[in-house]
């Protein structure tokens, strides 16, 4: 290769993007600076917690009165079987699907921009599959009694689960992921455990730490099975990824009813699992950066990837309503029309023009550089990306059931202030677990910065090369 | 017992001469050698000698015995212990076993990966002697540590071997109570 001429050399600086940490910043930086906010609680982060205490007693009580009265005091009745507890349940566990596909498909893929904002993701899997969990539980009503309906309890009545339905594979699939998440999360944070049993300046706090960090002494024989336990935990994750939502959405795929007896269900799920779950991610890193002064890890450039992602993902959602229409014309069956019809036409509209809205045509915005960079439009984007999944989940489950194949079934669902108050709770109750984690536990994964911090070193000392 | 054993902790600036020193350290005979560091360092399984890891072998029976687990156990409940006849249909061998087979053997290999790498590491270990010297803290912050475990009586010689091949500081851990 001939060397690049001057211009050239000066255009390709143009076209570098800037660079994923400050120049010059050292692993002692980088270390007082990501985990001060565990020392230095921020101003305000009382004031926080107490308002997400507040919200998460709206859940206790809307559970309590649920396990009172009877899930009566829910809105769901014959034709709307099923509506706000598989809604949330939905909308949470696609949510809770962003941490592990950032975490495990980016490491296999070697995205060198994720170590900015994995285990702020992985945390955010953890507490939005414990929202989800809650919806499937306290719609048996009695949750006592759920331990021998969902898993294969020998109990005396001699009978067992029956392995034919999705709704056990959902159980298997939501806690295996919920564990292997939870594995995942934490085999990733010993090393940065460790780091803070190591830096802090208190003896309980050193204790503390300590004991969580289980002794991690940073060894190269530790690192030896880490490396590659690590990496296989990921191997693992991404197809468990793929499998939990597609198996949420046999629940609806494997039934009769137009609207939900389609293929394209799995995949369709599974993007609008990552679109929304990067949409929360979003949501909550952009105050979050500001709030702990993260913005040398998380630069612009991490946002604007981000963004290309929710391009990128909202497109895949695109094309799911787009063949789910066309293939509503194409079948040639009435019902699966007239779902389709209904839903444009009928008197969920509002909800079906307010999900086009959402997710269809505010991803668009991220063509353009400026959207993708503007920090106020990306927020206010994310919000509504999340309103907008949320209202896909109400079409594809209320607006499926109240109009089916009999005009004498039909019926309508309006959700009552229990559902209200338990859907507004698990919100409270996922801020006040992620406001305990951004409190107690660094938010950013301290070590993989430090090595990404060496490897780019190593590349700049080799040549300059691309990053 | 064996012999009174004392660590010899050395802190290095680079990760060349670090590598270095716990190679000649192995050939000098001292096999209970170790380096600390607060992300992984390349080079550091070529230089203690460390043989190939077990945990992808563990995933891999934990994977096996998940699947196993999944057949035998919808086989015997539904077919064998409560036949369950939908629409008389095949009672076992149904593609619909796949997804509790695949969850379950995701499930057990994540565990034998997860727990397979507690044991091989002897965690949780809260204390450990290497901890005794306070200046150890930065192997998790910013340091490069080499540490060897050594004959109470070679604790000095070691020492002064390491200071002579670069190594920043060395210490030599106090005795704990065993």
């Amino acid at each position: 290769m001939s060397p690049p001429a001057a211009p050239a050399a000066a255009a390709r600086q143009a076209l570098e993007p800037p660079p994923l940490l400050p120049a010059g910043i050292t692993d002692r930086q980088i270390n007082d600076s990501l985990l001060d906010h565990v020392w230095n609680p921020k101003r305000g982060w009382l004031t926080l917690f107490a308002i997400a205490l507040g919200g998460t007693g709206l859940l206790v009580m809307g559970l309590g009165v649920t396990l009172a009265r009877g899930i009566g005091m829910w809105g769901n009745n014959v034709p709307v079987g099923w509506a706000y507890d598989i809604i949330n349940f939905v909308w949470w566990i696609g949510i809770g699907h962003a941490g592990t596909l950032i975490s495990a498909i980016l490491l296999l893929f070697q995205q060198k921009w994720r170590t900015s904002i994995n285990r702020f993701a992985e945390a955010m899997t953890i507490f939005a599959v414990i929202q989800a969990a809650l919806f499937p539980l306290f719609h048996t009503g009695r949750p006592w009694f759920a331990v021998y309906w969902l898993f294969p309890y020998p109990s005396n009545l001699g009978i067992w689960p029956n392995f034919t339905s999705p709704l056990i594979w959902d159980v298997f699939a939501v806690s295996t992921y919920f564990t292997v998440s939870l594995l995942f999360w934490y085999l990733g944070l010993i090393p940065d455990l460790a780091a803070l049993r190591d830096a802090s300046t208190s003896r309980v706090q050193r204790i503390a730490y300590g004991i969580f960090a289980l002794g991690w002494r940073g060894s190269a024989r530790h690192w030896h099975h880490y490396r590659i336990g690590y990496l296989l935990l990921a191997g693992l994750s991404t197809p468990l990824v793929l499998s939990v939502h597609s198996i949420v959405s046999f629940d609806f795929a494997v039934s009769q009813l137009p609207g939900w007896h389609t293929t394209i269900f799995p995949p369709y799920f599974v993007a609008g699992a990552v679109f929304s779950g990067f949409a929360m991610v979003m949501t909550l890193m952009v105050p979050a950066r500001k709030y702990l002064g993260f913005e040398h890890v998380v630069t612009e450039r991490h946002l604007e990837t981000m963004n290309k992602v929710m391009l990128v993902t909202g497109m895949m959602v695109s094309y799911g309503y787009l063949m789910e229409h066309f293939i509503a014309w194409y079948s040639g069956n009435p019902y699966e029309k007239f779902v389709i019809l209904n839903r444009a036409t009928g008197p969920y509209r509002w909800v079906y023009y307010a999900m086009i809205f959402c997710n269809v045509l505010v991803p668009q915005t991220f063509w353009w550089k400026r959207a993708r960079t503007s920090i106020p439009w990306m927020f206010a984007a994310a919000l509504l990306v999340n309103v907008g999944m949320w209202t896909e989940r109400f079409i594809i489950i209320v607006t499926s059931l109240h109009r089916d194949f009999l005009p004498s079934s039909w019926g309508m669902y309006f959700p009552t202030w229990v559902d209200w108050s338990i859907f507004l709770g698990t919100l409270s109750f996922f801020s006040l677990l992620f406001l305990l984690f951004l409190r107690f536990v660094p938010a950013v994964a301290v070590t993989e910065v430090k090595e990404l911090r060496h490897e780019l070193a190593h590349e700049a000392h080799a040549g300059g090369g691309h990053r | 017992m064996s012999a009174r054993t004392r660590w010899v902790l050395a802190r290095f600036g680079e990760a060349e001469p670090l590598l270095a020193a716990a190679r000649t350290l192995r050939q000098a005979g001292h096999p209970s050698l170790d380096i600390h560091s607060p992300f992984p360092l390349p080079g550091t399984d070529e230089a203690l000698g460390l043989s190939r890891s077990r945990v992808p072998l563990m995933a891999l029976c934990g994977g096996l015995a998940g699947v196993g687990t999944a057949i035998a156990m919808q086989i015997w409940m539904n077919a064998v212990d409560y036949p369950l006849n939908v629409g008389t249909r095949f009672l076992s061998g149904k593609p619909n076993m796949v997804p509790v087979m695949f969850e379950l053997g995701v499930l057990l290999s994540s565990f034998a990966i997860f727990f397979g790498m507690m044991g091989l590491w002897g965690f949780p270990r809260p204390h450990h002697p290497v901890f005794e010297v306070e200046a150890f803290r930065s192997a998790s912050v910013d340091a490069l540590w080499l540490s060897a475990e050594v004959k109470a009586e070679d604790a000095e010689r070691v020492a002064q071997a390491l200071r002579g091949s670069g190594a920043l500081e060395v210490e030599i851990a106090p005795e704990v109570e065993a």
